[in-house]
Formats: structure tokens, C-alpha cells, sequence
């Protein structure tokens, strides 16, 4: 499948933290074709693997995390459903906000809000507060808490955009547009011949701590670990965010970075010409699964390559195609440039 | 009665821009219509001879015009500014799509990172003309070149039927009303009757201004949508009016104060015809009924208002029996000013 067709398809699939059958199952069809083998763990990661058939070859693990933001039921009161949080959503997007409850078959549903008709002044200047809204799915009560009932997940109903020229735009691009890039990179490599295997780990549960990407990376024990998530990119309102859109890989440097492997990112990108930025990343966390990974049993090296998205965590990240390209481009020269 | 209102939502007709709603409802109406006007506002009048001529000129109304957001200016980094076209809770705009333009340009409102964002920001939402939507261009003048000063956006037009017969779309206020009318026309009347489509009502009414005066109707019937509340979490706010209760018959709103032997007789016809029905709790809202009551040497006025949860938004919600059921109480009002 095409990177933008990939991005729109997996962007579009229902998987919360937590809840992410419906994009594992996905992943596991795509990925079989693909693959030597495919694999999921007690924590629901997808783990794909392409051997090089060479005898103690090394092994690098491309991760990317497939669960997304989003919502589970908590209750229901005349029919509307109370919610809390997956991960960390922006509470200013839930307004009118539409959202599809998952049931089976899937509730459509909006977040209702007061009209202004009936608010004063100052309540019109304040942000409404989460925990007075509630999701209206048109039900009464008795088959609402039939329906949907308390512990079934809900994500944001969003359209899939084409932005201007380059860029691209919905739910979940965090970090579904990085699962497309590294699946593209392994469906590059496993057409080449190679010194190392590789390890394709689409993890979960990375909004709620690196939760997914912890065990699967114990049980892989890669030498080498490219993780690919999201980073900020610069936005009207956000004007010295640490990255840019459009101007390519954001190579991290910083302590959850193994340097040797950051540097020879560097170098890779610098020789074959690919659109690359540096993201500094201070402190021992960089908010993504490297900071699970690098630590794993007797520790991995692990680089961190960023996609830059615009307007982090809400139903609207935006991305720029380009940029994809570039990271396609980069773990692929990694892998391919091991040598025995 | 559902499908031709749902096509009527996915249409864009941001106030001020209404060309494309108008063009819908002239094709529907003009096999059926004895007479069409239209004037220099944009506003469609559509006579229909029915089986008697009334004593007094009677008129329906509904106005074709939406909220939405007007393109003010481009930024350095190529994202627009706007303004609200119509009244807009700003609250429920961060991070939605939009429409831009007769082309239809997709962008997003965008907002800062939540992970960058203090305590005090996630509790406020910025005003306005600090907001923005991302075209996906770079710079301006790339932005400029899909995007003009002035141009109108809309809100997503996907239709969705959900739950027990609720439907959600942007814009039921007020193509609930035009599309009762569409079908109004397209159907055997009982008496004469003029229709007025108007453009502006969510500017203040403007277009029901000028339209009242060139039919000078008798008695004008109104077919609107109405704010409802009635959802959970408000500690204890008034709910306006409920979905599932029925059409709403206003006594009064802040606009105008509704003819009451009209009123009553609104009220009368639902009870002999099994119609539910209710009256707002609240005074609050207006229709173009306070245009034409006060036109040329007066008109008497009432309404009929589909209650819509997030009304003003692009997520309106509405019941399906509603909007049929002001359908059916408009004609019973046709039968009756037939007498």
C-alpha cells in the first residue's frame, strides 16, 4: 500500500490504549505477507520479524506505537455517557466534539455542550470542564447502559484531510503515521538482501507509559533500537516548538539517545541526502518509547527519529508527507549499512 | 422530509453566501412554484396557489443562511485568520475542520500542544482573533493563492443518523425549516401561500426584513430550530426545550412576543392530531418573526422551532419525528387558514 493510503488507512482504525485489537488485527493481515513471522504478546504488540539467515547476526527493532487517545466509559446518566481519559487528550477539544463509542457494531456520538442562550458572561469565558460532559448517542438509559456499557472504549470520529500541497491531517497520526513509516522501511528491507535481522514492533499502551514497547522489547532483546514517534513541530501558535514541518527526520540527541547511534544517523543522512533536523532532547526521558526500550534487560542502543506534528493530541495533528519520506529513507539506510 | 433536510445541511451556505443553498431550493421548487421572486439581499419568494384563496395573505418563512467563520486576514506562516459569521460559542471550534471558500479549501483550527500548555491556558480558550486555521500552506502568499479576503467557511457537512431517530449535522438551523417548506410546495396545498426562503436571519434578521415587505403577508407562520439544553452535567440550567418533547410552539423569545390567538390555535391543532408539542422554558433566541411583525403596517407572526442540541456548532443534533412533525403542523395550519 502507498505511505499516504497506509497513513489514511491505520489513522482511521479505532485503538485507544488498551483497546487496540482492531489495529493489531489489521497490522497482523498486512504484516504476514511481509513478514518471516508475526506475533503478538500478552500486551497485545504486533511483532513482525524478516531474518537475514545469517549465522549470529544482530538484530534491530524499528518501533512505532499503535494506540491513540482517547476515552472509556464510566457511566451513563438519562442515556448520555460519562467518560475518562486514555492518555493525555486536550480538554478544549471535546466540545461538540463528535466520537464513535466501540461497540459492536460501532455508536455514533457527540459531546454535547450548553448553548451560549443560557450561560452567563463569565461562564462563556471559561473552558467547560470535562467531567460535566457527557456523550450523547441518542439512547435512553436502560439501552445505553446496554449498549455501551461501563469500560467500552470511544475514540475521536475523525475525517482524514489532504492539507495544501504536503500535508496531512487527523486523529492518531500520533503515532500511527510513524507505524506507517517503519512498515514501509520493513517492506523496503525485506526485499533486500541484509547483514542483520529486523524486527518490526508496532507496541501499545505507549500513551500510558510505555507500556506496550517495555515487555516487547525484553522479550526481542534487539541490539539496536530505532524508535519512531512524534515530536512538536512549529505552529502558528507555537512558534519556537522545537521542530518543523516539512524540514525533514528529526534525529534526536540527548541522554535517552545512544550518541554512537545518533551520530552515525547523522552521518547517514548527511551522505545520502536526506532532509534531516536535530531535536535535543534533555533529560533521561524523551516522552517516547526509547525511554522504555533503552533500558531493557542489559540495556539497548537506541536511536530516537521524529516525525514533527502540529497540534499534539488533538483530532487534527497535522503532518507533512515529505517528512515521512525522509524517515522511510533513514531507517532503511540504518539497517541497510550493518554489516556482519 | 429527513432526506431533503440532510441534503440541505451538506449544502454551504454561510451567511451572506447562501448562492448555493438557494440554487438547491429553486431547482426543487420550480416545477411546482405559480410565482417566483427573488431581490437585490438574495432572498427567494415562491408563490403556490392552493385549493382556496385565503381572506388574509399568508406566508411561511425559513431561513437558508448558517453560522460559519469569515476569512479577516493571512498570517506571515500562511495560516488565515477569521471571524465568526453569525453567532459562534468560540469553545467549540478548536481543533475542527473547515471548508474555505467556493472551493472548498480544507483547513483545521489548530491549537497548541496541550503537553505545552499551562494550567491557566487549558481553563481559557482564547479569544478569537488569537485562533487560525491551517491550510496547510507555508507562507502567505501560498495561502493566498487558494484562499481570498472575505471568503466564507463552513463547517464539515457529514450527516450521520444515530441512536432512536436522532440525526446529527451542521446547519439544521434552519434548513429544518427549508426543507419543510421545499416539501411544503412540492405537495397539494390547501390555500395560497407564499414562501420565503431569507438570507442573514443569524445577522439580525435582515433578510426577513426586506422580504416581509415586498409579500406583505397577513399572518406569517415561521419554521425555525431552537436551542435545547436539556443534557446532563449543567447543574440544574434551565433545559429551553427537550428532544423527544415534541415541536416546540414559542410563546415568546427575545425577539418577539408571538400572536396569541395563533399561538393558541398552533397548540389547539397538535393536541387534535396527536402531535407532541411544547413551549420554551426560557425567553430566549429570536426568529425572522420579529422581522415580520414589525414590517409595513404589521403582521401577525408565530413559529414552529425543531428543538436542536449544539445549535450554532457543527455538531446540531435533532430528532427525526421533530422535523417531520413540523411538517405536519405547518399543513394542519394551511387547513386551517384554508377555513
Amino acid at each position: 500500500m502507498e505511505l499516504t493510503e497506509l497513513t489514511r488507512t491505520l489513522c482511521t482504525l479505532p485503538g485507544p490504549s488498551g483497546f487496540e485489537e482492531p489495529v493489531r488485527l489489521w497490522l497482523e493481515d498486512y504484516l504476514k505477507d511481509i513478514a518471516d513471522e508475526v506475533r503478538t504478546d500478552a500486551l497485545g504488540n504486533c511483532i513482525a520479524f524478516k531474518r537475514c539467515g545469517k549465522p549470529g547476526a544482530k538484530m534491530v527493532l524499528l518501533d512505532a506505537h499503535m494506540d491513540e487517545i482517547g476515552f472509556v466509559v464510566t457511566g451513563a446518566t438519562d442515556g448520555f455517557l460519562k467518560f475518562a481519559m486514555l492518555g493525555g487528550v486536550d480538554q478544549r477539544m471535546l466540545p461538540a466534539r463528535e466520537v464513535r463509542v466501540l461497540t459492536e457494531p460501532p455508536l455514533f456520538g457527540v459531546i454535547d455542550v450548553l448553548p451560549p442562550h443560557v450561560l452567563t458572561a463569565e461562564e462563556k469565558e471559561k473552558a467547560f470542564e470535562p467531567d460535566k460532559l457527557y456523550i450523547d448517542v441518542g439512547l435512553t438509559q436502560e439501552e445505553a447502559e446496554k449498549l455501551a456499557p461501563v469500560g467500552t472504549p470511544v475514540v475521536y470520529a475523525s475525517d482524514f484531510l489532504e492539507l495544501g500541497e504536503d500535508k496531512l491531517c487527523c486523529k492518531a497520526m500520533d503515532d500511527r503515521a510513524c507505524a506507517a513509516i517503519i512498515i514501509k522501511a520493513f517492506e523496503r528491507l525485506s526485499r533486500q538482501e541484509l547483514n542483520v535481522d529486523v524486527c518490526c514492533l508496532v507496541s501499545t499502551q505507549e500513551e500510558v507509559g510505555h507500556r506496550g514497547a517495555a515487555v516487547a522489547a525484553w522479550d526481542i532483546q534487539p541490539d539496536t533500537a530505532l524508535v519512531v514517534d512524534v515530536t512538536h513541530g512549529k505552529s502558528h501558535d507555537w512558534r519556537d516548538a522545537p521542530c518543523v514541518c516539512g524540514e525533514g527526520a528529526a534525529i534526536g540527541i540527548g541522554p535517552n539517545m545512544n550518541a554512537a547511534v545518533a551520530a552515525e544517523l547523522f552521518a547517514l543522512a548527511k551522505a545520502r541526502g536526506i532532509a534531516h533536523q536535530t531535536e535535543v532532547v534533555p533529560g533521561g526521558n524523551s516522552g517516547t518509547n526509547a525511554h522504555a526500550i533503552q533500558v531493557s534487560q542489559a540495556g539497548v542502543a537506541t536511536g530516537l527519529i521524529s516525525l514533527p506534528l502540529k497540534y499534539m493530541h488533538t483530532p487534527v495533528e497535522v503532518i507533512c508527507r515529505k517528512d515521512m519520506d525522509a524517515i522511510v529513507a533513514l531507517l532503511a539506510a540504518y539497517v541497510e549499512s550493518r554489516e556482519v | 422530509m429527513l432526506d431533503t433536510m440532510e441534503t440541505l445541511c451538506c449544502l454551504a451556505g454561510v451567511v451572506g453566501g447562501e448562492d448555493e443553498v438557494r440554487d438547491y431550493i429553486l431547482e426543487r421548487v420550480m416545477p411546482y412554484a405559480d410565482e417566483i421572486r427573488t431581490d437585490p439581499m438574495g432572498n427567494l419568494m415562491v408563490f403556490k396557489k392552493g385549493a382556496v384563496t385565503p381572506a388574509e395573505r399568508v406566508l411561511l418563512c425559513a431561513h437558508m443562511d448558517e453560522v460559519g467563520l469569515i476569512i479577516t486576514g493571512f498570517s506571515d506562516d500562511g495560516c488565515l485568520q477569521f471571524d465568526q459569521a453569525g453567532g459562534i460559542d468560540r469553545r467549540v471550534l478548536m481543533g475542527k475542520p473547515v471548508y474555505v471558500g467556493p472551493d472548498r479549501v480544507p483547513g483545521v483550527i489548530g491549537a497548541r500542544a496541550v503537553h505545552r500548555t499551562t494550567a491557566e491556558q487549558r481553563k481559557k480558550v482564547p479569544p478569537m482573533n488569537e485562533m487560525f486555521i491551517d491550510i496547510g500552506a507555508d507562507s502567505r502568499e501560498q495561502a493566498q493563492k487558494s484562499v481570498r479576503l472575505g471568503d466564507l467557511a463552513a463547517f464539515s457537512d457529514s450527516v450521520v443518523r444515530f441512536g432512536d431517530g436522532f440525526v446529527k449535522a451542521k446547519a439544521i438551523d434552519d434548513r429544518a425549516g427549508c426543507a419543510t417548506m421545499v416539501e411544503l410546495i412540492e405537495s397539494e396545498l390547501p390555500c395560497d401561500c407564499w414562501f420565503a426562503f431569507t438570507v442573514q436571519e443569524e445577522v439580525g434578521t435582515r433578510g426577513a426584513t426586506v422580504a416581509a415587505r415586498n409579500i406583505q403577508p397577513d399572518v406569517a407562520l415561521v419554521l425555525e430550530t431552537t436551542t435545547a439544553a436539556d443534557i446532563p452535567g449543567t447543574g440544574g440550567k434551565d433545559p429551553v426545550c427537550r428532544l423527544g418533547g415534541g415541536i416546540v410552539i414559542p410563546f415568546m423569545d427575545r425577539g418577539t412576543i408571538y400572536d396569541r390567538q395563533l399561538y393558541q390555535m398552533l397548540g389547539r391543532l397538535a393536541d387534535e392530531n396527536g402531535i407532541p408539542w411544547q413551549t420554551k422554558t426560557r425567553i430566549a433566541g429570536g426568529t425572522d418573526g420579529s422581522a415580520m411583525q414589525r414590517s409595513c403596517a404589521g403582521t401577525r407572526v408565530a413559529a414552529l422551532s425543531v428543538p436542536v442540541r449544539n445549535i450554532h456548532s457543527m455538531s446540531g443534533v435533532a430528532t427525526a419525528r421533530e422535523c417531520e412533525d413540523q411538517y405536519r403542523l405547518a399543513k394542519l395550519f394551511l387547513e386551517e387558514m384554508a377555513k
